[in-house]
């Protein structure tokens, strides 16, 4: 029987009888969740302003903010007023030029961290989760070491340590993007550190899959271990993972911001972080210039935090009602 | 517990060492001192020696407590992180009580009518505590309350000499802690709830609690006689995880509050590359957070009675 358009009472217009496949059903659910789209739109906004954000911006980046001497148009913690609509911050920058400018950065520490994290926990997973036995009592004991003990101490030492080698305001071409190379090495720990509690979450999707009877109908007709893996358990847990990367993003940018602030970022890289920690102790007479980059974190991290709750709805139905 | 303390101990200790040797680090903004003096310098803490023999060393010094001298000053480590750590155990635990204490009647009740107007107004108040950088947060408490209204000091722990926030000592120190806890409280808070929610929504769902309403007993009970009990055990364990987040994310506190704790310590010793100091705070942390552990379990044994040993 073909299905009836309940408005008109006629058959639905190019109705073709094709089931859905799961990306559409998914998509279809994800669409009906407010708060997903939400933080659809406010990721696709973001990604939009790290793309032009300097064609945006009406003020041009300023290079090197510390190294330099700061003041390039004398207008130092001006309030926001027409000419600079967040006010300027100590050393004399646009804060709104500087948050544009500073949108390429915190896309480049969430993506890239998440990247390496989620490589590195696919991985271990995988492994640990598949293999069991001892393999995978080795790879957890590892794991929770770095889970027991606050990362953020080891991130802050490391980042200390290695920067120390970079160069004030060196920076690498890649696909003719310039990318500072003090910002790629907090990029780099940031990920070293990050990947043990997503690694046990996928490890656990695998163990829930191994035990299915499919798994073991895989196994009797004489499938190998990495057809079994690649070809029947990877695709099923692509949705965890899915969520699981966009909330890495939003820690990811989170915990880049704490790195710098502390002072411990790329201080040639004018990040969200770096912005507030350049203004930190004058906040008392420059307040915009932390109200206004932090707010530009929350949103970003709130987006992205919002758009991987709604997929998490929309992939896993399980897990609702 | 021990093999988890020297495992960490080893871990710090040789990816700090590993990475360079303190004394050429410190060396490399300042290239007029000479050979003989760094050498002179390596001899008296003892770094010409091979990295498992300084490990060994440390680790016998570690155990008549003696934590080394600091490389930043010399003096030792003791007096530096000594009177430092009661104001992080104080804001810590002070927070971490007071997150708790508000996050289980909250959660309960967002679960217990889900997708609600108070569920959804909750929900999404944790997802926005979540999403906020807890230093930035701080900031804005700073600017706000201290700044503008001048109700609250803005840094410290106690009041200069001869000013006392509302004229005593002890409403001093509260005075102080407002805004700290205040911070630290909202994030671990965004957090339990998040958890706690979860876990309540799907053993609301389960038998047990339907056959316990069926057979009329009180919702109160059922609520929270049945259903809390087995909620907050997983809750208990990321609470011994999210003690760890906190004393990760203490750094920041401290740091914007100018909290004199370990946090702020930390921050500056890692800064100047004090080596030493860095070990003792990272050591005496995780002792704190494997108290925590035990605790936990001890709490365990009261609230599961499946885990007590027969």
């Amino acid at each position: 029987m073909t299905p009836m358009n309940p408005e008109n009472n006629k058959p639905n217009a190019g109705y073709k009888r094709r089931s859905a496949s799961q990306w559409a059903v998914a998509w279809r659910r994800f669409r009906r969740n407010k708060a997903g789209v939400a933080g659809l739109i406010i990721v696709l906004a973001v990604v939009f302003v790290g793309i032009f954000g300097d064609a945006l911006a009406p003020y041009p980046a300023f290079p090197n903010p510390k190294a330099l001497t700061p003041f390039y148009n004398g207008d130092v913690r001006t309030p926001p007023s027409s000419k600079y609509l967040l006010g300027t911050d100590v050393l004399g920058t646009d804060v709104l030029s500087d948050i544009l400018h500073g949108t390429k950065y915190a896309l480049y520490v969430g993506v890239v961290v998440t990247a390496i994290t989620m490589a590195i926990a696919i991985v271990v997973g995988s492994i640990a989760g598949y293999f069991g036995s001892w393999i995978d009592n080795v790879l957890m004991r590892l794991t929770e070491v770095f889970l027991v003990f606050p990362s953020l101490l080891f991130i802050l030492i490391f980042v200390r340590v290695f920067t120390l080698g970079a160069g004030a305001g060196a920076s690498f071409n890649f696909l003719g993007i310039s990318i500072p190379i003090g910002l790629t090495i907090v990029i780099f720990v940031l990920a070293v550190f990050n990947w043990p509690g997503d690694a046990r979450m996928i490890r656990g999707e695998f163990m829930r899959i191994r035990e299915l009877e499919f798994i073991e109908a895989e196994k009797a007709l004489g499938a190998s271990n990495r057809r079994i893996i690649f070809r029947h358990i990877l695709p099923n847990i692509l949705s965890s993972i899915i969520v699981v990367a966009s909330l890495t993003i939003a820690y990811a940018i989170l915990l880049e911001a704490g790195v710098s602030f502390l002072g411990f970022g790329d201080v040639n890289t004018m990040t969200w972080g770096q912005i507030l920690e350049n203004n930190f102790s004058d906040m008392r007479i420059v307040w915009w210039a932390e109200v206004f980059p932090g707010l530009a974190i929350l949103i970003t991290v709130f987006g992205f935090n919002l758009l991987g709750d709604g997929l998490s709805d929309a992939l896993n139905p399980r897990l609702r009602d | 517990m021990i093999p988890v303390a020297l495992g960490i101990s080893i871990v710090a200790f040789v990816t700090m060492y590993a990475a360079g040797d303190p004394i050429s680090l410190i060396r490399a903004g300042k290239p007029n001192v000479d050979q003989t003096t760094l050498n002179a310098l390596r001899a008296y803490y003892g770094l010409d020696q091979p990295v498992p023999i300084q490990y060994l060393n440390w680790l016998t010094n570690i155990l008549q407590l003696n934590f080394g001298k600091s490389l930043y000053g010399g003096q030792p480590v003791i007096y530096i992180i000594g009177p430092k750590i009661w104001p992080t155990i104080e804001l810590q635990v002070v927070s971490l009580l007071i997150a708790f204490a508000i996050s289980i009647p909250i959660a309960v009740n967002s679960a217990r009518k889900p997708y609600s107007k108070q569920d959804v107004i909750v929900t999404s108040f944790s997802l926005f505590g979540v999403s906020m950088p807890t230093f930035w947060f701080g900031l804005i408490l700073i600017i706000v309350f201290s700044f503008t209204l001048g109700w609250l000091p803005s840094a410290g722990a106690v009041g200069a000499a001869g000013f006392l926030w509302w004229g005593n000592p002890i409403l001093d120190q509260i005075a102080h802690l407002i805004l700290p806890v205040a911070v630290l409280v909202y994030v671990s808070l965004a957090q339990n709830i998040r958890l706690i929610r979860a876990n309540m929504l799907e053993i609301l769902r389960s038998d047990y609690i339907l056959a316990a309403r069926a057979s009329g007993i009180s919702e109160r009970k059922v609520v929270y006689g049945y259903a809390l009990r087995n909620a907050i055990t997983p809750a208990l364990t990321f609470l011994a995880i999210a003690l760890g987040g906190m004393i990760a994310g203490a750094p920041m506190t401290e740091y914007v509050f100018s909290w004199p704790g370990l946090g702020r310590q930390y921050v500056q010793s890692t800064l100047n590359l004090d080596f030493p100091t860095i070990m003792g705070i990272t050591m005496i942390i995780t002792v704190m957070m494997l108290i925590a552990n035990l605790i936990m379990d001890i709490l365990y044994v009261y609230i599961d009675p499946r885990v007590r040993i027969r």
